[in-house]
């Protein structure tokens, strides 16, 4: 009789896949998670979910978990399991050892915001106080590291500025560089609400995505852009902007500093950043820009979401100045439905860079090199700190290949599959003497590791996640970890190995560490995120529950910075060699590099990676869909299944990176983002060649 | 009518308003003899809640705007003729409302009797879904009884069980078509893949064109899976050995 | 060896130079200055002195080497500046 099993119980926690950090109710049959519930009472979500968080959790129990610690001498041995005693006492006898050879900083270690704030916070107190160096970075190197940048050097506080619910009272909503229905869901069905209620909706992305139309939400403005010119373009907005009188004078006058305004009105108001000399440069209609510059100036409540396709560029920082000009100069900032608001790749990356799991910074967004700030830590670690910098993972890598670093302590990232430049990575990777990998499987940059800490899923232990829009929500465990400890235990285990000694009874220790040394998380504590259901930073005296619109008095850096935004052409550029650009996106059922949805029956919808390409470009080639393709750009190359498509323009290629065969960063430049490293995913000049039926096997 | 964003926010994990909690002027109106105060715009299904009273409902759910197809809320008010169903009446200061009547009691029962007529025996028994519960809110745990004259009419027990989703499946036979499944899909997700199909008793839930969930324009956000009170709509991962109809009768 | 390959260091001493451009000459060279400062390990810091020691810099953009000129003035101890992240300021 199909009657359904009775879930047995039901704990409430946050999904720990995308940025928009969902609550859900995990429910149980005898200690098995049979299903997830979204949770009616969650703030970013209110009962909604997507196929990810909702159905794709079997992840955790797959066969390919590993469950014992394991280490061996030299990549090429067979792997050695051992308890979690012998696996700490020889990663820490390693990183010793290697200290004692080449130095206090020849060592660093990355944090992951698949990981709690709590387990974040642990990595770079770990990197602080066991490795005695600032060497401590965190993915969002690779993803948001310019936000962080260009929102605050020009609002003071590099986060969304608003909730995800304050959308539903705009009237404008301008979306730059997203796909909000593929990579953020349950955001993406709240922006369609706004959309039918009446908002308008503008799109600046290369790509028709399914964001631009779909039933009963189409863009009013599409600008799609050549790859590589959003700073070109949103110069040109502003261009209009300032030369059509549409700034809100009063709203500059109050809150910003006035000399920066003019030095930006004399560099954007410039005849280079007309839209009849933009769009040709661009590939728009000049009247295009026109229209959708006077639509957002004119809301009256107009808000900017944006996503990769902004950041990860040469000028990715300067991109996020842009758009934290335009909330400025239009007054589009500090009230219900307007702001600037980056969707976050992973569940808690706002956490992992709140947290000071950064070379420079520490929690709260404040730099090593402050004394005040850093005897604060001093004082409450009993220890004293690094003053100077260290390095960030592009350079941890660079430093490795010259022989200047040798060990690094991976927490739950995959920088081979993940990062720019495989062959880069994987020569700094095989050229360290330990790699020390804390994942759920044995990852691509697990088979280059000599220590491997079984890693815990966020099924699997208490703390916090914070999501894209501040807001930090329990994360609870619902069965035991699988490898027999927490994240946050490993990383405790290893520092303690280390000799730095220090325990904590749970994680809410943890948090209240944090709270205790961040001013933005002072009032936090794991009560009162339970009472509140979530609370959003800033949390503090002056703001008990927390905060959910910012800047709505005054900016945190006080008078608003208009940042000077010239547009440089990346070096990436088509050539008759390469005559293609290549950009990278996300699909709703694959998330980020795949290592979990990829173990699930997600791969029903999307089993491979494959390149969209437009029929013009496609005929010129002989190619047809289905057809295999070999790209190759200045790089490297790789094969794909072609597959000709409308959303793309003639001269733009586009593909995922959601498969570790496809090797898409085999393909990707080592340019990145002149203010934080941040790679240049979004543009790499290619061409496409049908692959030869018969590829020439060597040595046959 | 949608949601205004704040009103998401009044939300309940332990209890199902009926209709979406609105923001408003305070109203105030009698149910079942006790005064009661919620925001203008709510419905007296969702004063009626909030009052304590147990309304059965099938169609109605707080996250989705009422809709009054499925008769089983009905309530009787002061002044108004018949039987008003109280999702899609909205609350007016001083109205007398009842909840429970003997009069009521026979017509909710009755309009559940006919959902019964098909609706699998087999899977009366032990079930936890939302229609179960109203079941037992209107006498109706045990099914319909063997000598009912609602026996032996048409079904759809015949109809091919969906399971093309690795996810979810879609039974029909137990479908009760109160559109909620269609209305998570429109009003919550925005993607519109799923329709009503067909009329009177050929209607159906459909994705798309006719397409199985999998082929159709569905992107899996379980929004319609929350939706259905009737196990129609229901995670594969609940039946771990595998989704069987009991043989046909 | 240096400590990262000098074609980096000087590609990315240049993209910062790049980004301030536009700026009083004043405030460019603060601007890369502090950049340097706040966001460099003193390791590539040292390996870019050593670079514009070794042959004058002809690649870098002249900001950078005057920007590197300000940074190596400032001792350490009297950095009484408040370690700052955004634009140039007076």
């Amino acid at each position: 009789m199909p009657i359904p099993v009775k879930p047995d119980r039901s704990v409430t926690t946050t999904c720990a896949y995308c940025g928009v950090g969902c609550g859900f109710k995990a429910e149980t049959v005898e200690g098995r998670v049979v299903r997830m519930i979204p949770w009616k009472e969650g703030k970013a979500n209110h009962g909604h979910s997507c196929i990810k968080g909702r159905f794709a959790f079997d992840y955790y129990q797959h066969p390919d978990r590993i469950t014992t610690p394991m280490i061996r001498k030299n990549v090429d041995d067979p792997w050695q399991e051992v308890d979690w005693d012998t696996a700490f006492a020889y990663a820490a006898g390693e990183f010793k050892r290697i200290q004692a050879e080449h130095g206090t900083t020849s060592v660093g270690a990355v944090s992951s915001s698949r990981c709690t704030n709590e387990e974040i916070f642990l990595m770079q107190k770990f990197a602080r106080v066991a490795l005695r160096n600032n060497n401590i970075d965190n993915c969002s190197r690779i993803c948001h590291s310019p936000t962080q940048f260009g929102l605050s050097a020009t609002l003071g506080a590099g986060a969304a500025s608003q909730h995800f619910d304050s959308i539903l009272q705009s009237d404008v909503v301008l979306v730059v560089g997203a796909n909000p229905t593929e990579g953020h869901p349950v955001f993406g069905s709240m922006m369609k609400r706004a959309v039918r209620r009446g908002a308008r909706l503008l799109v600046i992305d290369p790509r028709r995505t399914e964001t631009v139309d779909s039933p009963h939400c189409r863009a009013e403005v599409h600008l799609a852009l050549r790859p590589g010119t959003n700073v070109l373009v949103l110069n040109s907005v502003a261009h209009v902007i300032v030369r059509e009188r549409l700034y809100n004078e009063a709203f500059v006058r109050a809150r910003c500093d006035g000399d920066d305004f003019e030095l930006w009105m004399d560099l954007v108001g410039d005849d280079r950043y007309s839209p009849d000399v933009v769009g040709p440069e661009a590939g728009l209609d000049p009247d295009d820009i026109r229209r959708l510059a006077r639509i957002y100036a004119g809301g009256p409540n107009s808000t900017i979401y944006y996503g990769l396709g902004v950041t990860e560029h040469s000028q990715g920082s300067t991109g996020v100045m842009c758009l934290g000009n335009l909330t400025m100069a239009t007054g589009m900032v500090g009230r219900e439905g307007v702001g600037v608001n980056p969707l976050r790749g992973q569940g808690n990356v706002q956490g992992g860079s709140c947290l000071g799991s950064w070379p420079h910074m520490l929690t709260g967004y404040r730099f090593v090199t402050d004394d005040v700030v850093r005897g604060s830590f001093e004082d409450e670690w009993k220890i004293t700190l690094d003053s100077e910098p260290g390095l960030r993972l592009p350079n941890m890598f660079d430093a490795a290949v010259t022989g200047s670093f040798k060990a690094i302590y991976i927490q739950g990232e995959d920088p081979i599959q993940s990062d720019p430049n495989r062959h880069h990575v994987e020569a700094a990777l095989r050229s360290m003497e330990c790699v020390v990998v804390q994942d759920l499987y044995l990852s691509e940059t697990a088979k280059l590791a000599h220590v491997f800490f079984p890693g815990s899923s966020s099924l699997e232990k208490d703390g916090t996640f914070t999501n894209a829009e501040r807001r930090v929500s329990m994360v609870r465990k619902v069965i035991e970890p699988l490898g027999g400890l927490a994240d946050w235990q490993i990383t405790v285990g290893f520092m303690n190995a280390m000799g730095y000694e220090c325990h904590y009874d749970h994680p809410s220790e943890v948090l209240d560490e944090i709270a205790r040394t961040s001013p933005a998380y002072s009032g936090m504590s794991f009560d009162k995120i339970e009472a509140l259901g979530s609370v959003q930073w800033p949390c503090n005296t002056d703001a008990p529950e927390g905060t959910e619109v910012l800047h709505t008095v005054t900016f945190p850096r006080g008078k608003g910075s208009f940042m000077l935004t010239g547009y440089l052409p990346t070096s990436e550029r088509a050539t008759d060699q390469y005559p293609l650009l290549l950009t990278t996106g996300r699909i709703l059922s694959q998330y980020n590099v795949g290592t979990q949805t990829r173990r699930t029956a997600n791969v029903a919808w999307h089993d491979d990676d494959v390149l969209e390409i437009s029929a013009d470009d496609a005929a010129g080639r002989g190619l047809s869909s289905g057809d295999r393709a070999t790209i190759t750009s200045r790089y490297g190359s790789t094969e794909l299944t072609v597959s000709i498509s409308e959303r793309v323009n003639p001269g733009v290629v586009y593909t995922t990176f959601h498969f570790a065969h496809t090797m898409v960063n085999n393909l990707t430049s080592d340019l990145d983002d002149w203010a934080t490293n941040c790679p240049e995913y979004k543009v790499t000049a290619v061409d496409v060649v049908r692959a030869s039926i018969a590829q020439p096997v060597a040595g046959s | 009518m949608t949601f205004i964003w704040n009103e998401l926010r009044d939300l309940r994990d332990a209890v199902d308003l009926g209709t979406p909690p609105r923001d408003g002027q305070p109203v105030t109106l009698s149910i079942d003899g006790v005064d009661t105060t919620v925001p203008a715009r709510s419905s007296v299904l969702l004063a009626a809640t909030i009052a304590g009273a147990t309304v059965p409902k099938l169609c109605a759910t707080d996250t989705l705007e009422c809709f009054g197809s499925c008769r089983v809320c009905l309530v009787e008010i002061d002044g108004r003729r018949g039987y008003p169903a109280s999702c899609t009446t909205p609350v007016e200061s001083g109205m007398v409302v009842r909840t429970t009547s003997e009069q009521l009691v026979k017509l909710r029962r009755g309009v559940v009797e006919l959902y019964l007529s098909d609706y699998p025996d087999s899977d009366i028994d032990g079930g936890w879904s939302q229609f179960h519960t109203t079941l037992a809110q209107v006498g109706l745990e045990e099914g319909l009884p063997a000598d009912h004259p609602y026996r032996g009419g048409d079904t759809h027990a015949d109809v091919p069980v969906d399971e093309s989703n690795p996810y979810f499946l879609f039974d029909p036979a137990k479908c009760i078509v109160c559109s909620r499944c269609v209305r998570a899909c429109e009003e919550i997700q925005g993607t519109f893949a799923l329709t009503i199909a067909g009329r009177g008793f050929s209607s159906q839930v459909s994705p798309s064109q006719g397409e199985s969930f999998l082929a159709s324009e569905c992107v899996s956000c379980g929004a319609c899976v929350q939706a259905c009170p009737s196990d129609a709509l229901i995670e594969k991962s609940l039946f771990p050995e595998g989704y069987h109809r009991a043989d046909p009768r | 060896m240096s400590f990262i390959e000098t074609e980096r260091l000087v590609t990315m001493a240049n993209q910062i130079a790049d980004f301030f451009a536009p700026y009083p000459s004043a405030r460019r060279i603060e601007g890369v200055r502090n950049h340097l400062r706040n966001y460099w390990d003193p390791r590539m810091r040292q390996a870019l002195y050593d670079h514009i020691d070794a042959t004058g810099g002809p690649e870098l953009r002249p900001h950078v080497l005057e920007a590197v000129a300000v940074l190596r003035e400032a001792a350490p101890a009297t950095e009484a500046k408040k370690a700052y992240a955004g634009p140039p300021r007076d």
